[in-house]
C-alpha cells in the first residue's frame, strides 16, 4: 500500500491535513471507472452521472480489466489502492457483458476498504440532452427523493438507498440557501411483487431472486417553486433527465465488523454547547424553541421569618405582654 | 357580503402546498432527502409510467420544501438561507473518527490538578516605550535585557559578570528545555504496547546476532522461512581518500584498540602477583566479603579494650 509518509515542507503538510479523517466528513469523491467492455449506452450513463456528481469526481479515462465481484482477482485491491491514491472513498464501475448487459457497479470504501457493493443493470436510459430546458448547475446540491415501501423494509434496497445517498447527497452541511435549490433525483420502484408483499418474513430474505425485484425508476427533476399565497412555495416539476431504468443484480453487504467500526458517529459538539460545555450542567436544558430553561430547587421555607402585613396592634411595645419571643428583650432596651 | 368564493379561491391556493398521504412522507432535511413508504400503486403505474413518477416525486418533493420552509431562516443578499438540523439517516463514514491529540506530561498533570488553561497574549504592553510589543521574536519582550543599554549589576557579581551574557544564556536553557520536553512528550506519545516493544527488540537482537559471527552472517546456514534483514545497506568508504583523512583514521583506530573501554576480556593477572586477593578475601570471611572481615576484627579488638 502507500507508505506512510511524514511532510517535507508546509504544502505537503497541508495537504496531508485535507486528506486525514474529519469528524464531519467532505463530500465522497467518486471514481468513475470502465470495465474491459462499456458500449455506448454505458459510456453515457456514465458521462452524465458524472455530470451530476461533479465536482467531486475522477474519471478514468482507461479501461481497467477488474471484476469487482470475483473473489479470486484482485480487482479489490486495484479498487482499494485508487481509492487511497485519489482519497476517494466511492466507485462507480461499468461494465458490460454478455452474460450481464450494461452493468453498474456502486462501490462504497470505508477507511481505504471496500465496505459494499452493489451492482445494477441498466435497462432503459435517456440523455439529458433530450429534454429540452433548463439544466442544474455543477456542483449544486440535489435533493433526493425516494418512494417504495420496499426502501423500508427490503435489506437490497435499504441498502441501494444508502448507496445512491452517500454516492450524491452525503455531506452534513449547516445550512443551503432555499432559492438556491435547483434540481430533485427520484428514486422510485415498480410496484412490489407479491412474492415480497405478502410476509415480511419473505422479504427479508437476502438472497431472493434478482428477477423478482422490481425496477428501479432514477429521474432527475428540475424542481420550479411557484407562488402559493404563503410562505411556502408551490412546487412543480420538470424533466432534466439523466432518466434510468435499473434492476438489481450482484451485491456484497457490508462487513458487519466493518460497518460498526463505519457507523460510529463523534460526541455531538452543538448539543454539548448548549448544555454547558461538556460539563455536566444539572437542571438546565434548551426546549424545542431554543430557550434555556432552569429548574429551581428551593429549601423548605422557614415560616417563621415570613413577613406579614404589619398591623398596629401587633407591634411590639405597643402591647406591655408580648406574645413573640423577642418582646421582653425589646422592652428591657426601651427601659 | 359573500366571501365564500374568496376564501374558497384562498383555500384552494393554500392547498397546494399540502401533501396527503396514507403514510405520512419522511423527511430528512439533514441530508434534503424524502423517503416515502406508502406502496406504489400499480394501476396509476401502468397507466402512466412518467406521470406516475414526476407525481410521486412531486409529492416528496413537496414535503422536503415545506420542511425546508418552516425551518429557522437567516436572510442573505442571495435570499434566505435554511439553518438545518442534523441529519437523521445514518450513513457509514468514509474514514474512521480522528484519533484525539495525546496529552502532553503537562496536560495530564493540570488535569489532575484542575489547572485551567489560561491564553497567553502574544503581545506584551511595554510601559517604557508605551506601545504593545511582542512577547518572544524579533524585538520581543524576553530579549530586552541582553539588549538594553544599560543594566544592573549586583553588589557581590564576580568582575568577569556580564549581565548580557548570562540572561541570554538563561533564555536559550530556557529554550532548549522547551524543546527537550517536545521531543519527550512526541516519543511518550510514540510508545507502543510492551508486547510491539519486545517484539521491536527481539528483532533487532536478531538481526545483530546474525551478522556477528566470524565471516559477518554470510557464510551462515540459511534457516527455513529466514526473510533478509531489511533496511541495511552496504555501506563502502570511499577507495582513495586523501592522506590527512587516512592518517587521521588510522591513529582513530590505533587509539581505540589501545583504549580499554571496549575491552570484552580484561586482562589477567600478573604473573608476579600469585595471590588471588579476592579468593582469598572470601575464603577468610567464609563468603561474607571484605567490609564484614573488617568489621569482625574492630569488633575484637573493642571487647578485648572492654576487658
Amino acid at each position: 500500500m502507500l507508505r506512510t509518509v511524514k511532510p517535507k515542507n508546509a504544502r505537503s503538510k497541508r495537504a496531508l491535513e485535507a486528506r486525514a479523517p474529519k469528524e464531519v466528513e467532505d463530500p465522497r469523491t467518486a471514481i468513475f471507472v470502465k470495465g474491459t467492455h462499456t458500449g455506448e449506452l454505458l459510456n453515457n450513463v456514465m458521462k452524465e452521472l458524472m455530470a451530476l456528481k461533479r465536482p467531486h469526481a475522477v474519471s478514468f479515462s482507461k479501461k481497467n480489466a477488474i471484476h469487482p465481484f470475483d473473489e479470486n482477482s484482485a480487482s479489490l485491491a486495484s479498487v482499494e489502492f485508487w481509492g487511497t491514491k485519489n482519497d476517494a472513498s466511492m466507485f462507480l464501475f461499468g461494465h458490460s457483458t454478455k452474460k450481464r448487459p450494461n452493468g453498474l457497479t456502486f462501490i462504497r470504501l470505508y477507511d481505504g476498504k471496500v465496505l459494499d457493493m452493489v451492482e445494477v443493470g441498466v435497462e432503459k436510459w435517456v440523455s439529458m440532452a433530450d429534454f429540452k430546458g433548463p439544466k442544474s448547475t455543477p456542483g449544486n446540491k440535489p435533493l433526493m427523493h425516494f418512494a417504495s415501501d420496499l426502501f423500508d423494509t427490503h435489506p437490497r434496497f435499504m441498502q441501494l438507498k444508502s448507496m445512491l445517498m452517500a454516492f450524491f447527497n452525503a455531506e452534513v452541511i449547516d445550512s443551503i440557501c432555499l432559492p438556491g435549490i435547483e434540481h430533485v433525483i427520484s428514486v422510485s420502484l415498480a410496484p412490489t411483487p407479491a412474492s415480497l408483499n405478502n410476509a415480511s418474513l419473505t422479504s427479508l430474505q437476502q438472497d431472493s431472486k434478482p428477477d423478482e425485484l422490481p425496477t428501479v425508476h432514477i429521474r432527475t427533476y428540475m424542481v420550479k417553486m411557484l407562488a402559493s399565497g404563503t410562505r411556502i412555495p408551490r412546487v412543480e416539476l420538470t424533466p432534466m433527465g439523466p432518466f434510468l431504468d435499473v434492476s438489481l443484480r450482484r451485491h456484497q453487504p457490508p462487513d458487519p465488523e466493518m460497518l460498526k467500526q463505519a457507523m460510529k458517529r463523534p460526541k455531538l459538539k452543538k448539543q454539548d454547547v448548549e448544555k454547558g460545555l461538556g460539563k455536566k450542567r444539572k437542571n438546565v436544558e434548551v426546549d424545542e424553541m431554543g430557550d434555556l430553561r432552569g429548574r429551581i430547587h428551593v429549601g423548605t421555607q422557614d415560616l417563621s421569618k415570613l413577613q406579614t402585613r404589619k398591623m398596629k396592634g401587633l407591634k411590639p411595645g405597643s402591647d406591655e405582654i408580648g406574645d413573640d419571643e423577642d418582646g421582653p428583650e425589646r422592652k428591657r432596651r426601651k427601659a | 357580503m359573500d366571501v365564500s368564493n374568496i376564501l374558497a379561491s384562498h383555500a384552494a391556493k393554500f392547498q397546494t402546498t399540502n401533501v396527503e398521504k396514507d403514510i405520512a412522507i419522511e423527511v430528512d432535511p439533514g441530508y434534503l432527502t424524502t423517503a416515502d413508504f406508502n406502496s406504489i400503486d400499480e394501476e396509476s403505474y401502468k397507466w402512466n409510467l412518467e406521470e406516475h413518477l414526476q407525481s410521486l416525486a412531486r409529492d416528496g418533493t413537496q414535503a422536503l420544501i415545506n420542511a425546508l420552509f418552516s425551518l429557522p431562516t437567516a436572510s442573505s443578499p442571495e435570499g434566505p438561507i435554511a439553518q438545518l438540523p442534523p441529519p437523521t439517516t445514518e450513513l457509514p463514514r468514509a474514514k474512521p473518527l480522528p484519533k484525539p491529540k495525546p496529552p502532553t506530561k503537562w496536560e495530564l498533570f493540570a488535569a489532575a490538578k484542575g489547572i485551567q488553561k489560561k491564553k497567553k497574549e502574544k503581545k506584551e504592553w511595554d510601559e517604557e516605550r508605551q506601545e504593545w510589543v511582542d512577547r518572544w521574536g524579533k524585538d520581543g519582550k524576553n530579549k530586552q535585557v541582553e539588549e538594553q543599554w544599560l543594566t544592573e549589576v549586583p553588589h557581590n557579581a564576580n568582575i568577569d559578570h556580564d549581565p548580557r551574557k548570562t540572561a541570554r544564556e538563561e533564555r536559550k536553557a530556557r529554550v532548549a528545555k522547551n524543546e527537550k520536553q517536545r521531543l519527550q512528550n512526541l516519543a511518550r506519545a510514540a510508545e507502543t504496547t510492551p508486547q510491539e516493544s519486545r517484539k521491536r527488540d527481539i528483532e533487532r537482537t536478531l538481526v545483530q546476532a546474525r551478522t556477528s559471527t566470524a565471516s559477518m552472517g554470510r557464510f551462515d546456514k540459511q534457516l527455513e522461512g529466514e526473510k533478509k534483514p531489511r533496511g541495511i545497506k552496504r555501506k563502502f568508504n570511499p577507495t582513495e581518500t586523501s592522506a590527512d583523512d587516512e592518517r587521521k583514521a588510522s591513529l582513530a583506530l590505533l587509539t581505540r584498540m589501545e583504549s580499554d573501554d571496549k575491552k570484552m576480556r580484561k586482562e589477567s593477572p600478573r604473573e608476579g602477583n600469585i595471590v588471588n586477593v579476592r579468593k582469598a578475601v572470601r575464603h577468610a570471611s567464609k563468603g561474607e566479603g571484605a567490609i564484614a572481615l573488617a568489621r569482625k576484627g574492630e569488633d575484637g579488638k573493642k571487647r578485648k579494650g572492654r576487658r
